[in-house]
């Protein structure tokens, strides 16, 4: 396999790592078999805890000691893993990365033109103007304006994508043959992500580097990978050509993952139920077939052999053979009915009129220092019927969240909230409580969202007793009812919120919210710290719960796809301001606004994914 | 034959002697999962506790009866830690003294404590206005110099056991509550203290459900270290005869009444209360460097 043009070959390579309490070592990553070529991108795609980001650090040797690396990593006809640290110095110079964070991964105190021209210097002991010629080239290349200015101002003074372009370019400063981007657009809005992955895969092309793309996003790397691999529990479940992949998945987890991802015009979708199993718990066998529809008794005996074609293969006993390849995206977007479309809307439940909030306004608890650090609001009005789901899309510092802040009257805001025509300021105390317990909130972070000394059962039981009840019994069997509402284990009651994964405790905060019967739930990014297979789970969980309990939703995202499968009705936000508010698949199809129009273009579309795999993934 | 079941007896009686003194010290480190530190610190306050406790009546002997004939008498069989310049029996006295003093001191830190965190609470959670008015306050507290405050008001206030109590409690809390008053911000605009006003907790019941709850590791530590504090203070108290009053005695009282003799070379009756004075403070440093090594990890 080792042909032309192969710039890095990793082969049977594993790592095992110290485990979390201090002794013992556990595989985190076996038997990985990887290449990448010149000019070509390699996505390595999978989960949190798949062992991805690991296989980058072994690459680069930057894993923490202790960890035993076994394997190879071919680069030039050399391997990594048994140079020398001098002569491994001198090669980090020809491999290039780029990290998660751009923010920690630049220096604040140095300015971001020695930053970019330090490898450049070390590598080539070129004098300093040289250097900073060479800065302002690359600045100019990764789409930096003005870079001959702008060299010499510090990180804090570049926005978050800015901030990932100077990273590129410090990574491009040695000429790199291979270039390793690490979630390189995890944290940036969906149009800036997609600025930064097009510029990555046109300067692979122009430098004729090799790319490794390290992604949980497989939708993400759809449109320029040539050739893939998705990782699973620490090993590769499917690899081959991106194209033939993507258009004819083999592997189960695979397939699931590609139906996994909220896409615009999309009629179903599917997370995977169940977790990861960690690293030192993994079945024997295939990693995946605790979790898998196809799942049979051999399954569990030995890892599977690989089958495939030569394009794309998949270590599987039951690879997915005939299944038809979904019509592509051009074809059609007969999108989503969403759950409510039909709905008649009845009389407002909430009602916003010219609702602002100014910067530096206090809130939160009574007597509030914190300073809203976003923009203001800018005179929002909207209307929400019984029932019925609101999107609220916009990127970082349009006012979304703020806004979902002020329906809950955690900040100081002009204008009126009205809840079936009432304003809470206008209650009495005790009916203010009352009508607060209306609305309720899941938040972004479900560890966050939690409190890490209570136990899962005294959170539920927390929201029905301030709701008044205190019978034990009674409070005992309405929690395992809640619990197993959302689709959890009543057991899972004893537990501490550090003791069950991020997708249960989210849902352990929907379960809250539940408790107090509400009529609304603002949900704040309820997806967006979850592994992709699991906000699937969670998106229809709510979709459900909504259908079921009659519930009104006001659902913030900068997931503009997420949005879509939930929502009837979507406002685009920007710079806290409406500027589009449609029914859903008006504003997917035939968005009039040309920000919310670059918004719908920047989502992944329903394309070659999902098909109907027999038996339900 | 008679010898052979004696050592048998002698055997028996000794196993579980050694088997509850070992699980004891096992226990011991298991609550203190393993921490050195901290189980040093555990069993000097264990030790400390037992002798000031019951110490006075395993002991048996009267501190206040009067040995005219062994006045200042050195230690030996009979006073194990001498006689002070009345006769009275020095070992009995400094048992009594750790009582009278571990009475006062505990009570105190409880008040302190209780009033700090309710202090740092309403602080960290009341209105604005209220806040700024509670921190200035307490910066006018905390300027003004502890021990002095002492001696006015133990100079105007009959001093007994409850009066110290109040004293002593109501002078040590105001770092405590800047300690809560600024973990109370820190904490109060987490994501679920928001969901539980959602749900309609008033403040009483996001301060008694999440706040105390989540600052409980940080609570447990200054309590001790508060202990610490407390004993000094009143120790240096009863140094300046402002603490417990004769005829029952404490520490510093101990202390001073030594030093007053230190002409005559009495060293048996200093350095058993300063040492006594040490090993608390010493105890729970321990125990709070303990605590906060092993929170670390958690």
């Amino acid at each position: 396999m080792t042909g032309s043009g192969v710039v890095l070959s990793l082969r049977h390579l594993g790592v095992e790592l110290a485990g979390r309490d201090g002794h013992g070592v556990a595989p985190v990553l076996e038997d990985l078999d990887l290449e990448v070529r010149e000019g070509e991108m390699t996505a390595l795609v999978g989960e949190s805890g798949s062992g991805k980001t690991i296989a980058a650090l072994a690459v680069m040797r930057l894993l923490p000691p202790g960890a035993r690396i076994t394997g190879h990593a071919l680069f030039a006809g050399e391997d990594l893993l048994t140079l020398d640290e001098r002569r491994m110095r001198a090669r980090r110079g020809s491999v290039g990365m780029v990290f998660q964070n751009p923010l920690s991964a630049l220096n604040p105190s140095m300015t971001i033109g020695r930053q970019v021209a330090e490898g450049h210097r070390l590598h080539t002991g070129a004098n300093a103007g040289a250097a900073r010629r060479h800065a302002i080239e690359l600045l100019g290349e990764v789409g930096i304006p003005d870079p001959a200015r702008r060299l010499d101002e510090f990180p804090h003074q570049f926005s978050g994508g800015q901030r990932q372009r100077v990273m590129i370019a410090a990574a491009l400063a040695c000429n790199p043959k291979l270039l390793i981007a690490d979630e390189p657009t995890t944290g940036l809005d969906p149009l800036v992500a997609r600025q930064i992955l097009d510029l990555l895969a046109r300067l692979q092309r122009d430098h004729r580097m090799g790319l490794l793309f390290i992604t949980h996003d497989l939708s993400l790397v759809e449109r320029h990978a040539q050739r893939l691999c998705v990782l699973y529990a620490g090993r590769s479940v499917e690899w081959g050509e991106a194209p033939a992949f993507f258009a004819h998945p083999r592997h189960p987890y695979s397939h699931a993952l590609l139906a996994a991802v909220p896409r615009l015009g999309q009629a179903s979708l599917r997370g995977i139920a169940g977790t990861m199993p960690d690293p030192g718990h993994r079945p024997p066998g295939c990693r995946f077939a605790p979790r898998c529809p196809r799942r049979q008794e051999v399954c569990t005996q030995g890892y599977p052999p690989s089958v495939g074609d030569g394009r794309t293969e998949a270590a599987c006993l039951f690879p997915l053979e005939d299944i038809p390849v979904a019509a592509p995206l051009a074809a059609a977007s007969p999108v989503a009915a969403a759950p409510g479309a039909a709905r008649t809307p009845g009389s407002a439940l909430l009602q916003l009129q010219s609702v602002t909030i100014r910067y530096g306004d206090r809130g939160g608890l009574p007597g509030g220092r914190k300073a809203v650090v976003a923009p203001s609001l800018d005179a929002v009005s909207l209307e929400l019927a019984r029932g019925e789901c609101l999107g609220i899309v916009g990127e970082s510092g349009s006012g979304k969240s703020t806004l979902g802040r002020a329906i809950l009257h955690m900040l100081k805001y002009e204008g009126r909230i009205l809840l079936d025509g009432r304003a809470l300021g206008d209650l009495s105390t005790g009916d203010r409580r009352r009508e607060r317990r209306r609305v309720q909130v899941v938040f972004q972070d479900p560890r966050e969202s939690l409190n890490p000394r209570l136990r899962i059962g005294a959170i539920i039981a927390e929201a029905l007793q301030l709701g008044g009840q205190h019978d034990r019994d009674s409070l005992r069997r309405q929690t395992a009812a809640l619990l197993e509402r959302v689709g959890l284990n009543a057991a899972l009651a004893a537990r501490l919120p550090n003791a069950i994964s991020g997708g249960q405790a989210q849902r352990v905060a929907v379960a809250r919210a539940l408790a107090a019967r509400p009529d609304i739930i603002v949900l704040d990014e309820p997806t967006s710290a979850l592994d992709v297979s699991t906000q699937a789970m969670l998106l229809n969980l709510l979709r459900d719960l909504s259908r079921d309990e009659h519930l009104a939703y006001v659902m913030i995202s900068h997931d503009i796809a997420a949005i879509a499968w939930l929502a009837d009705r979507i406002a685009v936000l920007r710079a806290g301001r409406i500027v589009e508010l449609a029914p859903t698949d008006q504003l997917v199809n035939h968005p009039r606004d040309p920000y919310s129009a670059s918004l719908v273009a920047s989502a992944p579309r329903l394309a070659g994914a999902p098909v109907t795999v027999p038996g339900e993934v | 034959m008679l010898d052979e079941t004696r050592s048998l007896d002698a055997t028996r009686a000794d196993l579980p002697v050694r088997i509850g003194a070992s699980s004891i010290l096992a226990r011991l480190l298991r609550l203190s999962g393993g921490n050195a530190t901290l189980t040093t610190g555990l069993v000097i306050a264990a030790l400390i506790l037992l002798a000031s406790s019951i110490g006075p009546v395993l002991y048996g002997r009267d501190p206040f009866a009067l040995h005219t004939a062994s006045v200042l008498a050195a230690p030996d069989g009979r006073y194990p830690f001498g006689t002070d310049d009345l006769g009275r029996n020095a070992f009995a006295r400094l048992l009594v003294a750790g009582r009278s003093t571990l009475y006062v001191a505990l009570p105190a830190t409880l008040v302190a404590f209780t009033v700090g965190t309710l202090y740092g609470l309403a602080s960290g959670l009341g209105p604005r206005l209220l806040d700024q008015a509670l921190m200035r306050l307490l910066d006018a507290v905390l300027a003004l110099p502890g021990l002095v405050v002492l001696i006015f008001f133990g100079a105007i206030v009959p001093l007994n056991t409850g009066s110290l109590i109040l004293l002593l409690g109501l002078i040590s809390w105001p770092s405590l509550a800047r300690l809560v008053r600024n973990e109370t911000l820190a904490q109060r605009d987490r994501d679920f203290v928001h969901a539980s006003r959602q749900l309609g907790g008033g403040l009483a019941h996001i301060a008694g459900t999440h706040l105390l709850r989540v600052m409980a590791p940080v609570l447990v530590v200054n309590f001790t270290f508060l202990v610490g504090d407390m004993i000094f203070a009143l120790s240096a108290l009863s140094f300046l005869g402002l603490g417990v009053q004769p005829p029952h005695t404490s520490w510093g009282g101990l202390l001073q009444e030594g030093l007053d003799l230190v002409a005559l070379d009495a060293w048996w009756l200093i350095v058993p209360p300063g040492l006594m004075i040490f090993a608390a403070m010493l105890a729970t440093s321990l125990i709070g460097q303990g605590l906060l090594a092993r929170g670390g990890t958690r």
